[in-house]
């Protein structure tokens, strides 16, 4: 039986090589997708939670320490680094310096210690190296652009006591999403002797630790906390993450669900392009295991010939699926990176590798495999072998009737998904609504693909009329000719347009949601301070800052200092009431702050609390009577915000000017244009110095569109896929219509005629997927902006015709190269030779 | 107005009894190099006459199909050459030789003659529309009357018999009215009765029609219907026999030793 496998293997080299290939393209689309994903995930997190990367353990105050002035005692990080299972600890601390800029100008930045522990630096090298000696200094990346620093060049700090110290810039780094640089500060770093210098006294608030390797985190944790004894919480790298994520917002929760959503995507797509493959050679197989049986093979040898070989291929393609599905990631990520998100291509390649992505790729390309190819070789051993040899491809008993059990369960599966989406749109939250509606979508799509031999005929009917000439019409007639096999090729490129098109929608929301939690961190686009306490900024600079162009408001922040009988502090900070609600956005725990009157108050709840006022009483500061409509838990603007006029009213003699200045850009503006245009007004104040929140802000924003890309990278991968199956389709319908091809070059057809033929079969296939799609991916697209809008959050359904058009013309172009090759093959067939074809 | 039954007025322009509608002078064909090389045609002249039925005979692998196809240019030659009428088609590029298949030669083979996807309807008309021409509304009439295929025309070839899809690709040689009709044996696969269908109707068209016909043949009942027979044997001319009879053709062959 061995030697009839082996001889089967070689004499039907081109159509092993073919399901192979659609074997190794379906388990390279989920490991390229299970890969992909696992890297959006580690951009993530390494985005948004780097301060946590590597982290086994990381030691804080806990949250109702009394030690909060003191911080951590100093001599913990030497009894940690001591504690079995540590491999390494560092403190993360930093301390205040006034950088001297080139303008000669002091500005508050934020100084660190280098960790000496190489993996935990929650930071990337850019240029040059980290400082080593005490004179040395590594910039922050923005910082540096910013002050147009560059390694090399000597940097001044004002340290404790307006002691001067200078350095040489060994080099340039860049931070992820932490406390550090989300503060919008800049920010430096020095070696632990330089620390040491510039600031003596410096306390700490977080110890980070690594585990050796087989030291679980648990384990280094409990260690620990063994260590330094209790008041102090002690968290694993993991949980450290996932608050750090929190801090950000669930927007990487919610790209995690996104993926698992797509791998699953993935497995079905990759299981269809099999899964046809395979019943497209049954016809064939089915023939040549009669062959076996008449010659007096048992049922079970056949049977088992079938598995083995099966087993075989489907191994053996899966390697090189997966070997390829990496390097497809690998490409698309340096494609990506190319292109490049504003913040530029920093962006290394990532290839994780989970269990999760071998399991499932293996078990796709072998179990997919197994049972397209066993399947059917059940059904051909259960018939007469005569029966069997006489079948003839696509003869009426081959192409199956749209069966009416088929047609119920696509109706069941479709009212299921109805409901779904009815519930969904019910829901009031973003995310639920979003999750449960897009869900229900995918449900309606799985009913919408069973359907498929039932209307994609009557759209090929409907596209055929339109042809023109004999070699379209015979092309028509041959995606016509069984439309079981047609809708499965379709249903693949069918599922990327309308993931593709649902996609556009909710990455593009998905964008607008996390740019605006960016936003709500930062209000502001730029603060103007004065480095100098008591020269405040005047009104005539605000007017001024107001003037530059694109500048869309200016908002002075007012700190008055009252007093009041019900609190120890009163000091009020005040704003312009138009800037409230949207340059100053704390996050509310009650009531609200846009529309704040003069003799109103928002107030910090601790406060409240402690002068025993809520929402709806009255609060006294300085002799007047302020009505609370709000609470907020931020501490960073005193007892609380109350307007401009109550601020002043509220101070002895009228303000000279103002602490600070917030800006607000209009929409869209470049922002290194915009700190040109300010930087010219800055210049002509001695005190007024820019901060960089709107840089950091772009920052982020960029690293949001960064993993956009990804997603749209395994769009991308997902539609190659499926075009690649139509190929894979058309060179196996080649193949099986040999005769067919040399009957018509005998007839007159010219082999021009014939290549024609096949691409418009092809072109016929892509569109009517690419079309469905497109009419579902809209329309699910609109059901999923439903969903997702509310009266607060308000997302516009608009159909973007040019891309559609597009994809439209991309699925054409795509479709006439995947026929290329089939149709050379078969125009290049020498007519004697295809008759003679068995 | 030409009449539906005046049909020898019809075909009599393809051509003209008495001429030569196909021929071959000092044929190679040589399959395959060095030891395992076969001279599949070993240097055949022969000569068909117009408005003539034509069998050609010969054991197996004696080089019939390889001397039809090359004949009817389907395949190229190793040297000498091949007139279909005036023309030397062993000089023709592939496109013009696909011109000269779908405008003047026709061509009947042995088994799937027919293109599934189309009626048979469809696929009688298929030549034709290929060369973009219009079909002659009553000769497509006669051709389906005479060939009983008239309430067969929507069926698609997987729905008709084995006989009758021969005949359907006989009417689709013959709707063009080409110059010649090439046919491999086309009564291989049919039982007696479907194949004398097919065999007297091949033998009306050339004797009412004036259609020039040249087929392969195992058969010596077959070959009784033609007006010649042409022997091979290891891809030489071996004999030809006039009026065969079907003992007269048993008997050549029999000298041929197969
Ligand atoms: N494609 C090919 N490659 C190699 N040899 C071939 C090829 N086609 C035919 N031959 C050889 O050429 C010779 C003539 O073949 P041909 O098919 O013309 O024979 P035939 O007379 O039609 O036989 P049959 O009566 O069995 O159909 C045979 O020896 C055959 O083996
Ligand atoms: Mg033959």
């Amino acid at each position: 039986m061995w030697k009839t496998i082996l001889a089967g293997l070689r004499a039907r080299t081109a159509r092993l090589v073919l399901s192979s290939i659609a074997i190794a393209l379906g388990v390279a689309f989920v490991t390229g997708t299970l890969v992909l994903g696992d890297a959006v995930g580690e951009q993530t997190r390494d985005n948004f939670a780097r301060s946590a990367r590597n982290v086994d353990a990381a030691v804080h105050l806990a949250e109702n320490s009394t030690e909060q002035e003191k911080g951590i005692p100093a001599d913990f990080l030497q009894k940690i680094r001591a504690t079995s299972g540590v491999e390494g600890a560092d403190s993360r601390e930093f301390g205040r310096a006034a950088l001297i800029g080139g303008d000669g100008k002091a500005k508050q930045a934020l100084v660190q210690p280098l960790p000496t522990t190489e993996k935990l630096r929650d930071f990337n090298l850019k240029d040059g190296r980290f400082p080593t000696g005490a004179d040395e200094i590594a910039v922050d990346s923005k910082t540096a652009q910013i002050a147009k620093l560059k390694v090399g060049d000597t940097l001044k700090l004002l340290g404790e006591g307006e002691a001067e110290h200078s350095y040489t810039i060994v080099g340039s780094y860049q931070q992820g999403a932490s406390s550090l640089s989300m503060s919008g500060s800049d920010h430096l770093i020095v070696s632990p002797e330089g620390m040491r210098t510039l600031v003596p006294e410096q306390r700490i608030y977080e110890i980070v630790a690594v585990a050796k390797s087989g030291v679980s985190q648990q384990q280094l944790v409990d260690n620990i906390t063994k260590t330094i004894g209790p008041g102090y919480q002690v968290q694993t790298g993991e949980e450290l993450t996932k608050a750090t994520l929190a801090q950000v917002g669930d927007a990487a929760s919610e790209i995690k669900t996104f993926l698992l959503a797509f791998a699953a995507i993935s497995l079905i797509v990759a299981g269809m392009v099999i899964y046809n493959t395979f019943t497209i050679l049954v016809a064939q197989r089915t023939k040549e295991l009669a062959l076996l049986r008449c010659v007096g093979a048992e049922r079970g040898q056949v049977f088992r010939s079938v598995l083995a070989e099966a087993v075989f291929m489907g191994l053996a393609a899966s390697v090189l699926g997966f070997l390829g599905g990496i390097g497809v990631s690998a490409g698309l990520q340096s494609v990506i990176s190319s292109f490049g998100g504003p913040s530029g291509g920093e962006s290394e390649i990532r290839l994780p590798i989970s269990w999760v992505t071998i399991a499932a790729a293996f078990g796709v390309g072998v179990v997919v495999t197994v049972l397209s190819a066993v399947l059917p070789a059940r059904r051909a051993t259960q018939v007469a072998p005569v029966a069997a040899l006489r079948s003839q491809p696509d003869s009426s008993d081959d192409v199956a009737r749209t069966g009416k059990i088929r047609i119920a369960v696509a109706a069941v599966i479709a009212l299921l998904g109805g409901a779904g989406v009815y519930f969904g749109l019910q829901q009031q939250r973003e995310e639920p609504a979003l999750f449960i509606t897009g869900g229900a979508t995918m449900v309606l799509l799985l009913a919408v693909l069973l359907l498929g031999p039932l209307y994609v005929p009557l759209v090929n009917r409907l596209f055929g009329k339109a042809l023109r000439g004999v070699p379209a019409k015979l092309a028509s007639a041959n995606a016509g000719r069984n439309p079981k096999r047609t809708a499965a090729t379709t249903a693949a490129l069918m599922i990327g347009v309308t993931i593709v098109a649902m996609v556009t929608v909710v990455a593009g929301s998905g964008r607008e949601t996390m740019i605006k939690k960016v936003d709500e961190r930062f209000p502001s686009d730029y603060a103007v301070s004065s480095s100098v306490y008591d020269q405040p900024l005047t009104q005539k600079f605000a007017d001024e800052l107001a003037k530059v162009r694109n500048v869309a408001l200016v908002a002075p922040e007012l700190r008055a200092f009252g007093e009041s009988t019900k609190l120890e502090y009163a000091d009020v900070t005040g704003y312009p009431s138009e800037a409230l609600g949207s340059l100053v956005r704390p996050p509310l725990s009650e009531g609200t702050i846009t529309g704040l009157k003069d003799g109103e108050i928002v107030m910090r709840d601790k406060e409240a609390q402690k002068a025993g006022v809520g929402v709806g009483s009255t609060v006294p500061i300085s002799g007047k009577d302020f009505k609370v409509v709000g609470l907020i838990k931020d501490n960073s603007y005193g007892t609380g915000i109350v307007t401009l006029a109550s601020a002043q009213s509220i101070l002895k003699e009228p303000a000279k000017g103002y602490q600070n200045l917030l800006v607000k850009l209009a929409p869209g503006t470049d922002i290194a244009q915009a700190r040109t245009d300010l930087e010219r007004v800055i210049a002509t104040s001695p005190v007024a110095v820019l901060n960089s929140a709107a840089e950091t802000k772009a920052e982020l924003n960029g690293q949001i569109d960064q993993i956009l890309l990804f997603i749209w990278a395994l769009v991308g991968l997902a539609l190659i896929i499926a075009l690649f199956g139509i190929a894979n389709t058309l060179t196996l319908s080649v193949l099986e219509r040999t005769r067919e091809s040399a009957l018509l070059r005998a007839l007159g057809l010219t082999r021009g005629q014939l290549r024609q033929m096949l691409v418009v079969e092809s072109i016929l296939m892509a569109l009517i997927g690419a079309v469905v799609g497109v009419l579902l991916g809209a329309g699910f697209g609109w059901l999923l902006v439903e969903a997702i809008s509310n009266p607060e959050f308000q997302i516009s359904f608009s159909i973007p015709f040019g891309q559609i058009g597009a994809m439209l013309g991309l699925a054409v172009v795509a479709a006439i190269i995947a026929a290329a090759l089939p149709a050379r093959r078969a125009a290049r067939n020498s007519v004697v030779a295809g008759m003679a074809e068995a | 107005m030409r009449k539906a039954h005046d049909m020898s007025a019809l075909v009599s322009e393809a051509g003209a009894v008495g001429t030569t509608a196909a021929a071959a002078h000092n044929l190679v064909k040589v399959y395959g190099k060095g030891d395992t090389a076969v001279r599949a045609l070993d240097g055949i002249n022969v000569a068909f006459q117009a408005g003539k039925f034509t069998a050609i005979m010969g054991p197996s692998g004696s080089g019939k199909s390889t001397l039809m196809h090359c004949l009817a240019g389907l395949d190229t030659v190793d040297s000498g050459a091949i007139h279909i009428g005036q023309t030397e088609i062993t000089r023709l590029n592939d496109k013009d030789l696909t011109k000269l298949r779908r405008d003047r030669v026709g061509f009947v083979f042995q088994a799937f003659n027919l293109l599934p996807t189309l009626t048979a309807e469809q696929n009688i008309l298929l030549g034709l529309e290929l060369a973009g021409r219009k079909p002659d509304k009553q000769w497509f009439d006669t051709i389906v009357t005479v060939l009983g295929l008239r309430d067969r025309l929507t069926h698609r070839p997987t729905e008709l018999s084995g006989g009758q899809q021969q005949r359907v690709a006989c009417a689709r040689a013959l709707v063009a009215r080409p110059e010649v009709i090439f046919a491999d044996e086309p009564t291989g696969n049919l039982d007696s009765r479907s194949g004398a269908e097919v065999l007297d109707f091949l033998r009306m068209s050339v004797r009412k029609l004036g259609q020039t016909v040249i087929m392969v043949t195992h058969d010596p009942v077959a070959a009784s219907y033609a007006d010649r027979v042409v022997l091979l044997a290891d891809g030489r001319l071996a004999g030809e026999i006039h009026q065969p009879t079907t003992e007269s053709v048993v008997n050549a062959l029999a000298h041929l030793g197969a």
